[in-house]
């Protein structure tokens, strides 16, 4: 199976680093997926969430402020100002997590419905990891 | 008897001399903690970002693309006037930290001189602001006080000056120089082209498609990539410089506390020496003394 690189790095050190299926990134013309072989690209990202989904199936979120995505066939590096990955052994780590990252995008908060968005892909997305 | 007592005195200033670079050794140790610990978490970022800036000045060369952003990655034959920013520490006691970066200004100036090139100085920290003024070179700006507590903005003033310059066209090239932190014992001098950006050295990321930007109307992108390209840099070589300067001064400071234990022990030598002569003298004197008697 194909895989892309996927790195993400912010100036706190790097959040994110492995081969991946596919990734969904918040752009700031709109929401873009990213398969392996995708053609060339550098990308203004607004605050959002990013969706990741590894190898294995699973998925993996990680909320960004604002930043930058190089993406070319192999790989895909995102340079955010901040960026907090959702992740956590047990619920209240998640939900602690959760918290985080809907304080990031609040922070920056340019618009209400990119906020609304956010929150509700995150609800979504671990709405079908616990069904 | 004088040259006892001076023994004893030349001992205890030592010692005091030694208690300071100790005291002065366990203050760089603690700071640099902080500081490596700034300098690696910014390490990841500072790479990825000079990566893809690499990658896409090897794109825009290839492709020819035009616009604003062109210049930052149009490599020049003729090279006629060059800023260097060279960050030094604002404080000494650092063994030759600061003068491996000052020697490193100096022959670049040699080397641009000889080419006929025009070089303007822009020095961040006390030490390099006050060698190029004792030895009379102009300094086109100077900041002190900025790399013992370096900050965002502080670097965004910075290099915002330099790259202002560079796009009015009134230089054609800019240089960071620094003195970077590599592991606890050494440091490595860090020359980096700002603008402008050079390719990568390696082809191996030879991805050749044509590279799309998104938003694509303007140079909205590339412009704020750029920015924060500068910034970064000007900023990461602020903290790398920091921690290297602790490790620096830690070092020096070692030694100079082992130096100190070695010049006590050699004076405490002399002192027992000298006291001995003494004494043995005085014992002459009354074994003489109690002869003449007999």
């Amino acid at each position: 199976m194909e895989t892309l690189k996927l790195e993400i790095v912010t100036p706190d050190g790097q959040i994110f680093a492995d081969d991946v299926k596919t990734v969904t990134l918040p752009g700031s013309e709109g929401e873009f997926g990213v398969l392996p072989h995708h053609a060339s690209l550098v990308s203004l990202l607004s605050a959002g969430i990013i969706d990741i989904e590894l190898v294995n199936g699973n998925h993996e979120l990680v909320a960004v402020d604002w930043g930058h995505a190089e993406i070319d066939e192999a790989k895909v590096t995102v340079l955010a100002d901040g960026a907090v990955a959702i992740v956590g052994n047990n619920e209240s780590a998640i939900a602690d997590a959760i918290g985080k990252a809907k304080k990031l995008i609040e922070s920056i908060g340019d618009s209400d419905i990119a906020i609304a968005m956010a929150e509700a892909k995150i609800d979504s997305i671990m709405k079908q990891r616990n069904s | 008897m004088a040259n006892l007592k001076e023994i004893k005195r030349k001992i205890k200033s030592v010692e005091n001399t030694k208690k300071t670079t100790r005291a002065m050794k366990l203050v760089s140790t603690a700071k640099l903690r902080r500081a490596e610990m700034a300098a690696r978490k910014s390490k990841v970022y500072a790479q990825k970002i000079n990566e893809v800036l690499s990658d896409i000045a090897q794109k825009i060369n290839q492709y020819k693309i035009g616009g604003i952003g062109s210049r930052y990655f149009d490599l020049k034959d003729t090279v006629d006037k060059v800023d260097i920013i060279f960050v030094t520490a604002d404080k000494g006691l650092c063994g030759g930290f600061n003068i491996q970066t000052i020697k490193e200004v100096q022959t670049l100036m040699r080397e641009y001189k000889d080419k006929k090139v025009k070089v303007r100085l822009r020095a961040v920290g006390r030490k390099g602001v006050d060698f190029f003024r004792f030895q009379g070179v102009e300094l086109l700006s100077s900041y002190i006080g900025v790399s013992s507590s370096p900050d965002y903005e502080k670097a965004q003033e910075i290099i915002n000056e330099a790259i202002a310059d560079f796009e009015n066209g009134v230089t054609d090239k800019v240089i960071l120089i620094h003195n970077g932190y590599k592991n606890m014992i050494s440091q490595e001098l860090k020359v980096v082209d700002i603008v402008p950006i050079e390719e990568p050295k390696s082809t191996q990321s030879a991805s050749l498609s044509l590279m799309e930007l998104e938003p694509a109307e303007d140079e909205t992108i590339l412009n704020s990539l750029m920015k924060k390209y500068f910034e970064y840099n000007m900023y990461y070589a602020l903290i790398d410089s920091l921690a290297a300067e602790h490790s620096a001064r830690m070092q020096a400071m070692d030694n100079a506390t082992n130096n100190a234990s070695e010049r006590v022990n050699k004076l405490t030598l002399a002192y027992n020496k000298a006291r001995q002569e003494s004494i043995t003298t005085e014992l002459i004197e009354i074994i003489s003394g109690v002869e003449s008697m007999k």
